[in-house]
This record gives structure tokens, C-alpha cells and sequence, in this order.
């Protein structure tokens, strides 16, 4: 009998082992192994790191494709995926920005909203309510500042500016190159903007704790929290969305027959449905229920325009979503009307009655349509509160017309803008075993043959914001004023945080190449390397390992290769061989160099000016970050004769049409 | 996705660009491509001009005879009785109606009826959320976020060529404005002297570039970066042919040095050197007027004197050009019927807006304004909009650029045209 009982014992955990074993098995050797066929598709392990890095990058640095080869393509995407490298060179470049770690609610109580402080100083007194002339009075400023400083608040454009240069930062530095893709990608499918003020100063914590972490998880995770998450439900105003409420007693009254009541009783009810009626109308005078981010949520963020839902399921959604709003944050910021209502309920109480206080979200079980409620075909049983958004959103997480929206999106970002049915319905297939886990589709997309053929080849036209780090990391170049390049990214056409449109930037070349930005990144390329972008600076010798290239032809090539590697470059050096020829160009060139260096100071504020000339920015220029202006840097030393050239020789690599691939 | 460049036919362009002595490749392609055009077939243009932060049309154009008005707004209020002490006058536009006395350079144009007023217009969309409010506006449908395009570039979209010209939609801000997202071309360009390759200080170093980068984009081989490389090249040596930057306007008119004016006056430039423009987008601002917004003098009045002096500036300038312009504002909503406690005013509903052109049906208020008396109000408490917006877009857009697809350009609307420009 015992010997049995063990041997049933032995077997369970054999059994248990198996089951444990195999699905270890399954992710860690089975879907989800990287077998990516390059080689198949007749490209070099070095042609095939050169692809992976253009793609999960931004940019390959001198040297990564020669590192990553020799380390092994699989293992490098494997760690990329993992997106845990510590990163402690980017941290200390970082560590300046205090106000990227500030909480929603340190920035609500830190970085108030313009009008509201305009509010306060008016309440406390500083400003009389009759000297205010729509906020651009000098005087005005003047103390408004002073109050400001005094009550210890900052301007929000500080915070922005932090935040921009965080971004610039760790785009050009992080180790954890692919997470910042990804952040990316993720952050624009679920966009967000700063031109909306309401939603505008969540919009940092947004992306580092609602993005960032989440990008390589479960679809279902970023979804539900960026549902939650104060910038969207700002954005798409799902927090001032609310519904009918009727206590679930009164609903079952309203439903009754009035057979058997007596006449008192009767015209009791009356009175009351009288009463609960008027409440209705009142309710939706307050502005009742809002259908954006319901809609948004479908034809967006999941199941797409044509994903197979109608008008109906938007609103009924937006009735599921109704009492999604945002907590009170900060002493005095958004949603401090609900704290009276936390506070007397307590967290017991809130729980009973339904509320959900979740860190910066909010159930308000009080606006809260809690009728029956059917979407897509599934039915929402009135009552359960909190509980059906879930549901919803899980539902639409896992929709068959979901699973086929992603996966077109990551394809169309990372192999060409329109890609093939083949490679959306291997993707798709994955996204649906998974449950939705992003890591394994990426892992079926790089497993595709068609990420690594002819059309996905130098397919994708980089974004402006890629353009300029692909640059950047291409010269090793150190950057201590990052915001100059924000503003130069905005000029190639690409006002990075401030797309308007819930739909994030088109991710196609057709929507960033246009005659005005293309000039721009003709220019951008010519300014980044003449040294003229403050703040900017390399050393192109070195990067040659400060070997001086013998001729200029030489130097041509040489340079050419380290800026594209692995890159046909016979037309670009064909092109700009007889420039380089033309001796009387070269020293025509070099002097107009040479002469230029002395006005280089007053050259740089114009610059400065022009990169200012944002709207958020106009009204009040400040130094932020490490508060270098561009005039307090060393002067630039020239370099003589071929190394003039060189620079300009540079310029037109980073600006040809070449370079604006990956 | 329909490539914009379909008009890249090959050949028989060329023969254009030489039979013409240089024309730029671009333009040549679209007025081959133009159906029944002669070759300087003069395009139409429509001006847009938004006032971001919603505009008082109740101070702007005030129904002067309303005494709900007059009680609700005892410190805003002005009125057309001349001989007011230290106040300037309404204009009486009508008897009814009072143009600010800040916008007397739009008096001239109104009686020669070239000038058409819409008032109660805005959005069926009841947000008063400025972002909101304009994201609807300028995408064209109220109650949509998701819409990827906006109605301007859906406009370009619909004026029926085969072929586009880089500068057929053109918006005079630092980015594309939410009007021009979309797949038809549309160009934002601040500064039209920063058009070109540029190394400052180093004029020799920038043209070897320029030459570089020409011959690097003429051999590329991804279509999409050649050929808008072509375009980019064609348009710089367009633009350097003018002296932009000592342009000067035509009937000594002076441009006022604001941000309005300098963009009204690269318009005009623009529509001068005949680049094939169409759509033209321009911003103003300042119009968010919650602290003490004043009466004929303060931060409204200089606001709109800016805004009908820049108009008029360019209209003048553009004199031979005329019949080919329509320049037309919007803003987002308006203001409240009351003033609020800070001598200014809260966000409200219906505003009014501004149509200049030759074959506006001017001299007129259209619109319905009822008396502001509580009852009519909306929400108890603003001008109730009582035209939609798309209605005079559309009609704008219909008579002046010829376009007859509405559905397109407003995909959600059927309303009534009420009859603002004389089709």
C-alpha cells in the first residue's frame, strides 16, 4: 500500500516534471527559438547583422556589426529581447534630469499648468485680477515668476525639456537599444500628446512607466494599462465620460409591473421614476457619456477600421468604460474633487461600494453606467462594475482582428511599409498561440524569410528622429546639449511628442519624405558635420582610429564604409569623387571655413534662434539641462586642409539618399 | 495607397521642361497632367486662416441691438452710437450688426460686398476644449478622432490633377498643422529664405553641397527619394529666381511686422511666382481671451486689428490677382455670452468668421444670431451654433477650388449650404 502511495507520488512528479519540462521546452526551444534564415536568403552573417541592426537600432556604431557578429546574431537579439543590459553609461549622462523620475503627482505639484498658477497668484493676492491682459504683459510675467519661485513651482517647459533630452540620450546611448525602438513604436500606436494640455504633463510618466517596461510583455498588459493610465484617459477624454446610474433596486422597481400595487403605492413609484428620470436628464446635461477613446480603442489600438465593429459597439463600449477616470494627483491637481469622496469612504468602503483606487486610476463606481451593455456580440450583465472594462479590453486584446491589426503594424515598422499577407498571417498565427506576446511575435517576424529578403532589404526610410541618432551614433559622436537636435528632428518634419492625431505618425516614407524636410535633412547632415550643431561633437580622425586616410579618394572610401557599413556604396562614390578632385573647390571651401570660424559665435545664437522658434518654447526661453548655451562652447579648431573637406565630404554622406535608409 | 507620383510618366515631359526654358520638372509634369488647361492656366487659391484659442465673435461682430447682451456683458459691451466719450464706435454694418471698430479695414470690403460674415458657426461637437475643438475642425469630422487626414489635405486631394506640384498645399508653420496630415502633398515652410542647402557663412562649401546632393538624388535608386529629391532641386532654383527676401508688395502696401503678416506675406509670394499653389494655411493667435480682453482698445482690439490689417495687406498686394483668391478664417468655438469675473471671457459655442473674396457673397451677416436671451442659449449660457462649420467650408471650398465631392471633404456631413458665396 505504501510502496503505492509513493510510486503514485514518484509518478506525479515525474508527470509534473514532463509537463513542466515541455512547455520550458516549448518557449525556450520550440516557437519562440530564434532560427533566423539569412542565410537562405544569401546574405553574410555580416550583410545579416547589418539588416538586425538597422532594423532593432538606432543605428549601428562603428565596430557593432564586427561585435555582433562575432557574438552571435541569435544571442544578441536575445539579449536585446531580454532588454536588461545595466546601462550605466547612459544613467550617469541621465542622472541631471531630476524631473524625469517625478511621480504624476510630483508633477502636478511641481510643474503646474500655466492657468492654474495665474489662478493661484490671483488668490494669494501677488496679481490683481484686473492687471492680467491675457498673460503677455512683461509685468505680469515678472511676478509671475517671482511667485512661482517663491511657492517653489517650475515651468513645465523645464519638464518637457528634460524629458526631450532623456529621450535624444537614450536613443544615442542605451545598451538597450531595442526596448528604446520599441518604447517608441509602442508609444506612437498608443499615441499621446503634449498639444493637449489636460493630458500634457502626464505624458513623461506615461512613457516611462506605462510604455517603457511593457514593451516586450503581454499585448493585453500595455493595453490595460495605458487604458488606465491618466495621459490617455486625458487624451481621449474617457476620464470625464460618464453614464446613467441607477441603483440596481430602482432598475428592478422601473421593470415591475404596477399589478397589485395600491393606488398610494402607485403614485409612489410615479413620484420616484419622476425623480430618477430628472436625474437622467441631469446627468446628460453634465456631458454624459464620451465615445472617443471607445472608438479609438477599436479602430486604433486593437482591432482596427476594418477589425468588424459598428457604430453600436462603440457606444455600448464607451457605457462598459464609463467611470474610468483618472485619481485625485498631487495636493491640488486634476481629479481632487473625488478625494473627499476616498477619503470618507476609506479603503474599505470604497471596495464595497465598487470604487477602484488603482495609483493613478480611479473607478468612480458612481459614474458608472451599470446597464446591460452587449459588445461585439458578447453580453455585459449589468452590476459588475470595474470588472467589464477589463473584460472588454481583455477581449479586444485577444480578437482574432487584433492579433492581425498588431502584427501588420510591427511588420509594416520593422521589414517594409507595406508587407506581405505571408509574413502578417505567420506573425498573426503567433500572436494568437501566445496570448498575445510581443516577444514571440517578433521572434516569428525574424524567423520569416520575408524579413530578411530583397523587399525588406534598405526598405524602410528612417523617421527623422532616426535619421539624426543613426547619425550621431555613427560618429560616436558626445552630446551634451541634446535639445538641439530635438529641434533639428522637428525642422526634418517630425515634432517628436506633439503629433496631434490619436492615429501616431504615418510610419511610411512617403509621409517623411516631402521637398521641405528632404532639404532639411540635406542640411541637417551638413551642419552635424561641420561641427555647427551646438553641442554635438566628434572626432573624425579617431574614428578612423586617427589614422590619416592617404588620399582624399581614400578618404572618400574609408569613411564612406564607417558611416554605411555593409552598404553598396558605388553610386555615392562615384558621385562624389570629382567634387573631391576639383582643387580650386577644395581650397574655396577650406577658406570660406577658415573665415567662418571667426564669425562662428553669432553664427550659432541665429541658430539658436531658429531652434527656439517652437511654439512652447516662444513664450518662455530658459536654460534647462546642463544650461550650456551654444556661445559658451570652446570654439571648434579646425582642422586644415583635407579634413575640411573631409567634414564636408561627411555632410553629404549622413544627407544622401543612401543614408536616409535602413 | 495611391502614389502621389503617379505623374512621373517619363519623356514626354522633358520636352516640356525644355520647350519652356527651364520651368521647373514639376510644374511642367502638372500642367501636362492638368485636363483642359492651357499651360499658365491660373490656379484658384484658398487661404486659410485659423485663429487658434477661439475668438469672440460676439466682440468681433456684435449684435449691438441685443440688451440681454448689453446686461451680460456690462463690461465688454460696446455700441454703434457715435459720440460715446473715450470710446470708439462699433461699425454699423447693418443695424443690427456692429464690426469692432479695431477691424475698420474690413469695412470697405464688406460694402463693396466682397466681404461675407457667418455668424452662429461652429461645431455640432459641443467640447469646449480647445484641442479637441480644433482636432475636429481641422480634421473635418466632429465626432471622429481616429480621422488620419485633415479636410485641407483631402481638399488637394479632390482638385482633380492628375499630377501635384511640392507646393499645391503650402502651411506657413514651423510644422504641418492637423488640416494638411495626410497622403497628398502639403509643405510646411516657416521661412521660404530657408528653402535652400544650407552652410552658414560658407556660401562656397553650401553650393559644392547643393551640387553634391543633386547628383546623389538624381541617382538614387529608391524612386520616392528621387524624385522628391528632383522636386526639391526644381524648387529651389524656382524660389531663387525671386529676391525673397527684399520682396516687394505691390500698391505700397505694408505688411504688418507680426507673425500673421509675415506668413500672409510669403503667401503672396507664393501665389506671385506661380508654383502651382492651392490650398494656403497661415495661423493667428491670441484669441483664448479669459483675462480682461477690453473693449475698442486691449489685447481683443490689437488682436483684430491685426488680423483685418494683415488680410487687407495682402489682399492689396495680391490686386491682379484678385479673382483667384479666397481667403477665409475659422477658430475653433466661441466665447461665453456673459463675462466672466476676470473682465474676460470663458469658452463657449457658436462664433462667427470672415470670407474675403470676388465671388463671396458679401455685404451680409449670414447666420441665424437669436436673441441672447437665456432661453436661446446653449446650455443656458453661449451663442448657440446655428451654422456647422462644414456647411460654409464646404460651400467655400465647392465654388471657389470647384470641388464637388463632398462626401470626401466632409465624409459625415449632408447639411444645407446657406448660401455664402455666389456659386
Amino acid at each position: 500500500m505504501k510502496g503505492n502511495i509513493r510510486n503514485f507520488y514518484i509518478c506525479a512528479i515525474l508527470f509534473c516534471c514532463a509537463i513542466v519540462f515541455s512547455s520550458f521546452i516549448r518557449i525556450m526551444g520550440g516557437a519562440d527559438k530564434i532560427a533566423m534564415p539569412y542565410k537562405k536568403a544569401g546574405l553574410t552573417t555580416e550583410q545579416a547583422a547589418a539588416h538586425l541592426l538597422s532594423r532593432f537600432t538606432y543605428g549601428a556604431q562603428t565596430g557593432q556589426i564586427e561585435e555582433v557578429t562575432k557574438m552571435g546574431l541569435e544571442k544578441w537579439l536575445k539579449i536585446q529581447l531580454e532588454g536588461k543590459l545595466d546601462d550605466n553609461d547612459l544613467k550617469q549622462r541621465i542622472a541631471q534630469y531630476d524631473a524625469i523620475n517625478f511621480s504624476n503627482s510630483d508633477v502636478e505639484d511641481f510643474f503646474p499648468q500655466t492657468p492654474r498658477v495665474t489662478r493661484w497668484a490671483i488668490r494669494d493676492g501677488y496679481l490683481h485680477k484686473d492687471s492680467t491682459g491675457n498673460g503677455n504683459s512683461k509685468y505680469q510675467r515678472e511676478i509671475i515668476q517671482g511667485y512661482m519661485k517663491e511657492k517653489g513651482y517650475r515651468p513645465l517647459q523645464e519638464l518637457y525639456r528634460q524629458f526631450f533630452n532623456q529621450k535624444i540620450l537614450r536613443a544615442a546611448y542605451s545598451e538597450n537599444q531595442f526596448r528604446e525602438i520599441m518604447t517608441d513604436f509602442w508609444f506612437n500606436h498608443f499615441n499621446v500628446a503634449l498639444n493637449k494640455t489636460q493630458c500634457a504633463s502626464f505624458v513623461p510618466a506615461y512613457e516611462r512607466d506605462v510604455i517603457r517596461p511593457n514593451v516586450f510583455g503581454g499585448f493585453e498588459d500595455l493595453l490595460l494599462q495605458t487604458a488606465k493610465s491618466p495621459a490617455m484617459l486625458m487624451y481621449l477624454d474617457n476620464s470625464s465620460s460618464s453614464g446613467v446610474n441607477i441603483p440596481m433596486a430602482d432598475q428592478e422597481m422601473m421593470s415591475m409591473s404596477d399589478m397589485g400595487l395600491s393606488n398610494e403605492q402607485k403614485s409612489k413609484k410615479k413620484e420616484r421614476v419622476k425623480k430618477i428620470n430628472q436625474q437622467i436628464q441631469q446627468k446628460k446635461k453634465q456631458g454624459g457619456l464620451n465615445e472617443n477613446y471607445a472608438r479609438e480603442v477599436m479602430e486604433l489600438h486593437t482591432l482596427g477600421v476594418d477589425g468588424g465593429y459598428t457604430q453600436n459597439d462603440v457606444t455600448q463600449a464607451a457605457r462598459v468604460l464609463t467611470g474610468w477616470t483618472v485619481a485625485p494627483l498631487g495636493k491640488q491637481g486634476y481629479g481632487a474633487g473625488n478625494k473627499g469622496l476616498i477619503d470618507r469612504l476609506g479603503p474599505d468602503g470604497l471596495r464595497d461600494k465598487g470604487f477602484v483606487l488603482d495609483g493613478d486610476f480611479f473607478f468612480n463606481a458612481n459614474r458608472h453606467d451599470n446597464g446591460d451593455k452587449v459588445v461585439l456580440g458578447k453580453k455585459f450583465a449589468a452590476g459588475n462594475g470595474y470588472d467589464e472594462g477589463v473584460e472588454l479590453l481583455k477581449m479586444l486584446a485577444h480578437h482574432q482582428s487584433t492579433a492581425r491589426f498588431i502584427s501588420k503594424k510591427i511588420a509594416s515598422r520593422f521589414v517594409n511599409d507595406v508587407p506581405q499577407a505571408s509574413l502578417i498571417d505567420k506573425m498573426a498565427k503567433r500572436f494568437t498561440e501566445s496570448k498575445g506576446d510581443i516577444k514571440s511575435v517578433i521572434i516569428a517576424m525574424v524567423n520569416a524569410p520575408e524579413f530578411w529578403s530583397e523587399q525588406a532589404l534598405r526598405e524602410k526610410t528612417k523617421s527623422p528622429f532616426e535619421l539624426a541618432m543613426s547619425a550621431v551614433r555613427s560618429l560616436n559622436a558626445e552630446i551634451t546639449q541634446p535639445y538641439e537636435l530635438y529641434s533639428w528632428i522637428n525642422r526634418m518634419g517630425q515634432q517628436m511628442y506633439y503629433y496631434q492625431a490619436p492615429t501616431g505618425f504615418p510610419d511610411n516614407g512617403q509621409y517623411w519624405i516631402n521637398t521641405g524636410s528632404l532639404l532639411n535633412r540635406m542640411n541637417f547632415g551638413l551642419a552635424l558635420a561641420s561641427q555647427r550643431i551646438p553641442g554635438v561633437k566628434f572626432n573624425l580622425a579617431s574614428l578612423n582610429n586617427n589614422k590619416e586616410p592617404e588620399s582624399v579618394e581614400a578618404a572618400l572610401l574609408t569613411y564612406s564604409k564607417l558611416i554605411m557599413p555593409e552598404r553598396e556604396l558605388g553610386q555615392t562614390v562615384a558621385r562624389l569623387k570629382p567634387m573631391l578632385n576639383d582643387p580650386n573647390l577644395q581650397q574655396k571651401v577650406a577658406k570660406a571655413a577658415e573665415q567662418n570660424s571667426a564669425k562662428k559665435d553669432q553664427n550659432n545664437s541665429g541658430m539658436d534662434m531658429q531652434s527656439m522658434d517652437m511654439k512652447p518654447e516662444k513664450k518662455e526661453k530658459m536654460k534647462i539641462g546642463n544650461g550650456k548655451k551654444a556661445n559658451e562652447n570652446p570654439p571648434i579648431k579646425l582642422q586644415a586642409g583635407n579634413n575640411t573637406m573631409l567634414a564636408q565630404v561627411v555632410g553629404v554622406i549622413i544627407g544622401s539618399p543612401e543614408f536616409q535608409r535602413k | 495607397m495611391v502614389s502621389r507620383r503617379g505623374f512621373l510618366k517619363g519623356g514626354g515631359l522633358a520636352l516640356f521642361g525644355i520647350g519652356l526654358g527651364g520651368i521647373p520638372g514639376f510644374l511642367a509634369d502638372a500642367v501636362a497632367g492638368t485636363v483642359n488647361s492651357s499651360l499658365y492656366r491660373k490656379r484658384k487659391i484658398l487661404v486659410c486662416i485659423f485663429q487658434r484659442g477661439a475668438m469672440d465673435g460676439l466682440m468681433a461682430v456684435t449684435p449691438f441691438t441685443d440688451d440681454f447682451l448689453k446686461a451680460a456683458r456690462p463690461g465688454l459691451f460696446m455700441s454703434a452710437a457715435k459720440g460715446a466719450v473715450n470710446e470708439k464706435p462699433l461699425i454699423d454694418l447693418d443695424g443690427r450688426f456692429g464690426l469692432h471698430p479695431s477691424m475698420a479695414a474690413f469695412e470697405p470690403m464688406f460694402r463693396e460686398k466682397r466681404l461675407g460674415i457667418v455668424h452662429g458657426i461652429g461645431s455640432p461637437n459641443n467640447t469646449r476644449s480647445h484641442f479637441d475643438a480644433q482636432d475636429f475642425m481641422e480634421s473635418g469630422t466632429p465626432f471622429k478622432k481616429g480621422t488620419s487626414s485633415g479636410w485641407l489635405n483631402r481638399a488637394v486631394g479632390l482638385l482633380g490633377h492628375d499630377a501635384a506640384t511640392p507646393f499645391q498645399g503650402v502651411s506657413l508653420t514651423s510644422s504641418l498643422p492637423r488640416s494638411f496630415y495626410g497622403e497628398n502633398q502639403a509643405v510646411a515652410i516657416k521661412n521660404l529664405a530657408d528653402f535652400n542647402i544650407q552652410l552658414r557663412g560658407n556660401v562656397a562649401g553650401a553650393k559644392m553641397a547643393a551640387k553634391s546632393f543633386e547628383d546623389l538624388y538624381d541617382q538614387a535608386s529608391s524612386d520616392l527619394l528621387k524624385n522628391t529629391g528632383k522636386e526639391s532641386f526644381d524648387a529651389i532654383k524656382m524660389l531663387q529666381k525671386t529676391d525673397v527676401k527684399n520682396y516687394k508688395p505691390e500698391n505700397n502696401v505694408v505688411y504688418p511686422t507680426t507673425a500673421l503678416g509675415n506668413s500672409l506675406k510669403q503667401i503672396a509670394q507664393l501665389i506671385k511666382m506661380d508654383v502651382g499653389m492651392e490650398v494656403a494655411f497661415a495661423e493667428s493667435g491670441g484669441w483664448d481671451t479669459h483675462f480682461n480682453q477690453g473693449k475698442d482698445t486691449g489685447v481683443f482690439a490689437r488682436n483684430v486689428n491685426d488680423l483685418s490689417n494683415c488680410i487687407m495687406a495682402f489682399w492689396n498686394d495680391l490686386a491682379s490677382y484678385q479673382d483667384e483668391v479666397t481667403v477665409m478664417t475659422m477658430t475653433e468655438f466661441g466665447r461665453t455670452v456673459a463675462q466672466n469675473g476676470t473682465g474676460g471671457t470663458d469658452h463657449g459655442r457658436g462664433s462667427c468668421n470672415f470670407i474675403l473674396g470676388n465671388s463671396v457673397n458679401g455685404g451680409l451677416v449670414h447666420g441665424i444670431v437669436n436673441p441672447l436671451a437665456k432661453e436661446n442659449l446653449e446650455d443656458g449660457r453661449d451663442l448657440a451654433v446655428t451654422t456647422d462649420f462644414r456647411s460654409v467650408f464646404s460651400e467655400v471650398a465647392d465654388v471657389h477650388l470647384g470641388i464637388e465631392n463632398d462626401k470626401v471633404l466632409f465624409p459625415e456631413f449632408d447639411g444645407k449650404k446657406i448660401g455664402v458665396m455666389r456659386g
